[in-house]
């Protein structure tokens, strides 16, 4: 491989799965790659741990708000829409935002909805267990985090396929073949925007035991959200809470299935399963990059960035430091310890990753002693994305066995 | 050494608590309590990890 191959912007070299080779070269080569770009004005590339720590952790030279955390360039106006997501915001903001929103996910909280969430991963395994063949991301893996966030909000059992439907035509915005218009996802969003409104003041009237009642009438400095705080929120939780746990349940089981000597162990001893977690998160973090704006002319590792200049963590690459893991392209489960960055670190470290280890460890479990011996039954097919590490269809087969209740 | 919480940042991830259990304890609320606010030299390896590991970095230690 020359290093002049390397061009982050390819999405096709993405549906292949990550470019490791690239990440191994840019780690130990140049480790804050300049990656030049036809459609904007390039960005520095972290591909090293501890750089990116630092970047995560100094939200004032490295901002998310000056230009968002996508890499693509905005204009001012569409700026002013994405600042009203926390991912875009800075401290104090963020900060205060998230003061009223992580009542809903701290661990004592999340630890309430571990049994319902058991029982939803044995439901779903039901629903496939006798039939011996399935297509995973929408038989299983797209199942049980709609269902949770969901739940978690106070969306109506009747409403969810209407928002999860609404979450993902917002999201698939590289892969042709969800290629939607901008007016399907104006459509979307205004959905979207209409359903949170609907809820909020049902909710606003009648608070019950829900973040939707949480958030609607919580108060951030005395003042309550405006409609275009509270449904901005809800989009992003709608979205995040879709998305991502989804991909790492597709990914977790193909990884699964391609280490057969790692499943065996699991299925032996299920007290691995909580690491097998966290190896899973590593070795596949469901988000593939964030960017962050530098606010002043700095130095990062040694190299000199300008104000203005975009810096883009890829956190595949930072899950694989040679510097913090050793053998770091093996799929080890009993990995420990595994301090991984696939939750991010610092001011905008993952509102649900307390919520997401549940669901892993619940759906996984579930899989893993009831259907042992799943394979594929066609090819893994990825989503065509740099930003997310999706798959799009996974279709396997497995031993039919009886359903649990 | 002394072991300062900021309680804005504080998320109740209850990594330190595993980390030095000693020393932290997140109650069943949700509610960081420092058990040792300024713990002896025998317990400061496992602050340390404590406030590394902090996701949020809430953490901080004073001389």
């Amino acid at each position: 491989m020359l290093p002049g191959d390397i061009n982050l912007n390819d999405l096709f070299v993405f549906d292949d799965g990550i470019p490791h080779d690239w990440f191994r070269w840019m780690r130990a080569n140049d480790p804050l790659r300049w990656q030049s770009e036809t459609e904007g004005a390039g960005y520095w590339c972290v591909s090293r741990y501890d750089d990116a720590v630092a970047v995560s952790r100094d939200n004032v030279l490295f901002s998310s708000s000056a230009g968002g955390t996508n890499i693509f360039e905005v204009g001012e106006e569409q700026l002013v829409v994405l600042r009203a997501l926390m991912l875009n915001m800075d401290p104090p903001d963020h900060s205060k935002y998230r003061r009223l929103v992580n009542k809903g996910f701290t661990p004592a909280r999340v630890a309430n909805l571990r049994s319902g969430i058991v029982d939803m991963s044995r439901e779903i395994v039901d629903r496939i267990a006798e039939r011996g063949e399935c297509e995973f991301v929408d038989d299983v893996a797209s199942q049980l985090p709609m269902m949770s966030i969901c739940d978690m909000l106070g969306v109506p059992v009747e409403d969810r396929r209407h928002v999860y439907d609404l979450s993902n035509t917002l999201i698939g915005f590289d892969d042709p073949e969800f290629q939607v218009s901008d007016e399907d996802r104006m459509n979307a969003s205004v959905g979207m925007f209409e359903y949170a409104q609907k809820l909020g003041d049902a909710r606003r009237a009648n608070p019950v035991d829900d973040l939707v009642s949480v958030l609607v009438n919580g108060e951030v400095d005395g003042e309550k959200l405006n409609d275009l705080e509270f449904n901005s929120f809800f989009l992003l939780i709608a979205l995040a809470g879709n998305e991502t746990t989804r991909t790492v349940t597709s990914q977790a089981m193909r990884l699964l299935i391609e280490h057969p000597d790692q499943r065996a162990l699991l299925v032996d001893d299920p007290s691995l399963l909580t690491g097998a977690v966290e190896e899973i998160l590593r070795y596949n973090p469901a988000v593939i990059y964030f960017r962050r704006t530098a606010t002043a002319d700095t130095q990062l590792g040694g190299q000199a960035i300008k104000k203005g200049e975009k810096v883009v963590i890829w956190y595949p690459s930072i899950n694989r430091d040679e510097s913090m893991f050793d053998d770091p392209d093996t799929f080890d489960i009993r990995r420990s310890p595994n301090e991984h960055l696939a939750f991010g670190v610092g001011e905008h470290f993952c509102l649900g990753a307390n919520l997401a280890r549940v669901q892993l460890n619940a759906i996984l479990g579930e899989l893993v002693s009831r259907l042992p011996d799943m394979e594929f039954a066609g090819p893994v097919r990825r989503l065509h994305s740099n930003f997310i590490d999706g798959i799009k269809e996974m279709r396997l087969s497995f031993t039919p066995q009886g359903k649990a209740t | 050494m002394k072991i300062k919480v900021d309680y804005d940042l504080c998320e109740a991830n209850a990594i330190c608590m595993r980390e030095s259990p000693k020393v932290f304890e997140v109650d069943d609320d949700d509610n960081l309590q420092v058990l040792v606010e300024e713990p002896g030299e025998e317990l400061h390896a496992s602050v340390r990890e404590a406030v590394r590991l902090c996701p949020r970095q809430a953490l901080k230690l004073e001389d």
